[in-house]
C-alpha cells in the first residue's frame, strides 16, 4: 500500500503538472494517473493493489479538505456582495442545470432518487477553468467575464445546499428540522468565532488546529443529521473565512490538502474508473453530456438575459459557465458512497462525469472564444 | 526607555499626534494607482470607508503588491474570486479589490507588551490602534524601535 501510494502521488504531480503546461486543468492528469495506477493498468502488469480502505480514507479526508478550502476562499463576505444580478443569474443557472439532469435520469427510465443525484452532479461549475479562459482572451475585467466569475462562485454554494437537501437521508419533515437545526449551529458558530477573534490568549497554532478540526467536526455533525460529510466542511470553511488568520489557515490547508489528500482522491476517482462499466453506457453518455452542457448554456443565458445582458453576452455567459470539475467529481463520489446508483450504475455516472469533466474543459476555452470574439465584433459594428 | 518600561506603558502613552497626521491612508474607492504610489514610499496602506470618518476597512501590504506584480498564476483548485483579482488583467482597479478585510486590532488602553505578544503570535509587523471604530495611529516594528532607541 505504501508504494502504491508514494507511486500515485508523484505521478500525480508529473502529470497534473504536465497537464497544467498544456493549458488544461491539473485536476485531469491527476485523474489518468488514478487510470494509470488503478486496477486495468498497474493492477493487470505489475499486480498493484491501489484501490483499498485506506486510499479510500484518505481520499475523503481530501474531499473534507477541499470543500473546507472552498468555503474558506470564497467567504461570506464574496456571498453578501455577489450582487442582484449575480444571484438571479445563478438561481436560474442552478435550476435549468439541476433539472435538466433530473431530465436525463427521467428519459433514461431511472427512479427520482437516481435521477435528483444525476441532476446534482450538472449543478457546480469549476471557476478555474473559466478564470484560465477568461484570462487567455483577456476579458477577465468585463462584465461578461465578472458576471460568470460571480455565478460560478455562487453556484458552488448553491451546488452543496441542493445536494443537502436533494439527497439528505430520513422523513422530509425530519430532514427539514435538521437542516434548519445544522444553518442554526452554523449562523451560531459564524457570530461565537466572530467574537472570539481578537482573543488575546495565545497557545502555538491553536487557530489553525482549530479550524481544521471544526473541518472534521462540522462533517461530522452534518452526517449525524443526514447531510452530506462535505457540507458541513463547506460550512466550516465559510465560518473562518471572517478571521485575520485565514490566510495563515487558507495556506496551511492548502499545502496539507494540495501535496498529500486532495490528489489521492482524484487519483482514487481516475483509479476507480471501470472499462467494463464502458460497455453497456452509451445512451447515458449520449444524454448526460449534452444535457450538462446544454442546461448550463440555457439557464445561465436565460439568467443574465433577465438581468439585462444583450443575446450574444447572455450567451458567452451560459458557454462560460460549462466547465465542471471538482464539486461535480466530489458530488458523484458521494452519491456512490451513499449507495443511491447500483454498482454497474454507479461506475457508468462516474465514468460519464470523467468525461464530463474532460470535454467541457476541453470545448469551453474554444467555444467560448468564438462567442466572445463575435461579441466584440458585433460591438464593433454596431459602434461603427 | 527599557524594553520592560515599554512592555508596561499603554499603547496611548506611545502614540504621538504626529504619527496620526502621517498615517499612510487611502479611501476603499480609491484607484489601484493612488494605491501603487503610496506603497513606493511606505510599506503598508490603510483603507478607511472615508477619510473624514477614517472607519477602517482594510489593510494593503507589500507583499500582497508582491502577488500583484509577479505573473498571474492560479493554484491547482481554484475557488472563489481572489485568484483572479490582478493587475495583468485589469481586475485590481480600486483598493478594495486588493485589501485584507479581516484585521487584528489594538486599542490605545492596550499595553505595549499585549500588543507585541499579538504581533508576533499572528505573524504581522503592523496593528491599527483604534478608539471608537476609528484608526488612530499604529504600531510598527520601525516605530516601536525608534521609541526604544530614544529617536522619539
Amino acid at each position: 500500500m505504501l508504494l502504491e501510494i508514494g507511486v500515485a502521488l508523484l505521478l500525480a504531480r508529473l502529470m497534473g503538472y504536465a497537464f497544467e503546461r498544456v493549458k488544461q486543468p491539473a485536476v485531469i492528469g491527476e485523474i489518468l494517473t488514478g487510470i494509470v495506477v488503478g486496477p486495468f493498468i498497474a493492477g493487470k502488469i505489475f499486480g498493484m493493489k491501489y484501490l483499498s480502505s485506506v486510499t479510500e480514507g484518505l481520499g475523503e479526508i481530501g474531499i473534507i479538505l477541499l470543500l473546507f478550502i472552498s468555503g474558506l476562499e470564497i467567504g461570506v463576505e464574496e456571498i453578501k456582495t455577489a450582487g442582484k444580478k449575480g444571484m438571479i443569474t445563478s438561481l436560474f443557472d442552478v435550476s435549468v442545470a439541476f433539472i435538466f439532469g433530473v431530465l436525463a435520469g427521467y428519459i433514461l427510465g431511472y427512479d427520482l432518487r437516481t435521477s435528483i443525484a444525476i441532476g446534482n452532479i450538472l449543478v457546480a461549475t469549476s471557476v478555474g477553468i473559466t478564470v484560465r479562459t477568461l484570462m487567455e482572451m483577456n476579458a477577465l475585467h468585463s462584465k461578461v467575464g465578472e458576471l460568470i466569475l460571480t455565478v460560478a462562485v455562487l453556484d458552488d454554494v448553491l451546488g452543496i445546499i441542493v445536494l443537502s437537501i436533494t439527497l439528505g437521508e430520513g422523513e422530509p419533515s425530519m430532514l427539514l428540522i435538521k437542516i434548519i437545526l445544522f444553518f442554526l449551529i452554523f449562523l451560531v458558530s459564524l457570530i461565537f468565532v466572530n467574537k472570539i477573534k481578537n482573543i488575546k490568549f495565545f497557545i502555538p497554532r491553536l487557530i489553525i488546529t482549530s479550524a481544521i478540526s471544526f473541518a472534521f467536526i462540522f462533517s461530522a455533525l452534518a452526517v449525524d443529521l443526514g447531510l452530506a460529510a462535505v457540507t458541513g466542511a463547506f460550512f466550516a470553511g465559510l465560518i473562518f473565512s471572517n478571521l485575520p488568520q485565514r490566510r495563515r489557515i487558507d495556506d496551511f490547508t492548502r499545502q496539507m490538502g494540495e501535496i498529500f489528500f486532495i490528489p489521492l482522491f482524484f487519483v482514487w476517482v481516475g483509479a476507480s474508473f471501470d472499462f467494463y462499466a464502458m460497455k453497456n453506457m452509451g445512451m447515458l453518455v449520449a444524454l448526460f453530456i449534452p444535457m450538462a452542457l446544454i442546461g448550463k448554456i440555457i439557464g445561465c443565458s436565460v439568467g443574465a438575459k433577465v438581468c439585462g445582458f444583450k443575446g450574444r453576452d447572455a450567451f458567452a455567459v451560459g458557454v462560460g459557465m460549462m466547465p465542471r470539475m471538482e464539486v461535480a467529481l466530489v458530488v458523484v463520489t458521494i452519491e456512490m458512497s451513499m449507495n443511491v446508483f447500483n454498482k454497474t450504475l454507479a461506475h457508468q455516472v462516474l465514468a460519464s462525469t470523467i468525461l464530463l469533466v474532460i470535454i467541457s474543459s476541453l470545448i469551453t476555452p474554444i467555444l467560448l472564444k468564438i462567442v466572445y470574439k463575435e461579441e466584440k465584433e458585433s460591438n464593433n459594428q454596431s459602434e461603427g | 526607555m527599557n524594553l520592560k518600561e515599554l512592555h508596561e506603558k499603554k499603547v496611548r502613552d506611545i502614540l504621538d499626534e504626529k504619527q496620526m497626521w502621517n498615517l499612510p491612508i487611502v479611501e476603499k474607492e480609491a484607484d489601484i494607482e493612488t494605491v501603487l504610489r503610496i506603497l513606493t514610499s511606505r510599506d503598508h496602506v490603510w483603507v478607511v470607508k472615508n477619510k473624514d470618518s477614517r472607519k477602517l476597512c482594510g489593510v494593503i501590504t507589500e507583499s500582497d503588491v508582491l502577488r500583484l506584480l509577479a505573473p498571474t498564476r492560479l493554484p491547482k483548485y481554484v475557488f472563489g474570486k481572489k485568484y483572479s483579482i490582478s493587475l495583468e488583467y485589469g481586475t485590481a482597479k480600486r483598493a478594495e479589490d486588493i485589501m485584507h478585510k479581516q484585521l487584528i486590532s489594538c486599542s490605545v488602553d492596550d499595553g505595549v507588551g499585549d500588543v507585541l505578544s499579538r504581533m508576533v503570535n499572528a505573524r504581522i509587523r503592523r496593528l491599527p490602534v483604534m478608539e471608537n471604530g476609528e484608526i488612530v495611529g499604529e504600531i510598527t516594528i520601525h516605530y516601536i524601535l525608534q521609541i526604544l532607541l530614544g529617536k522619539r
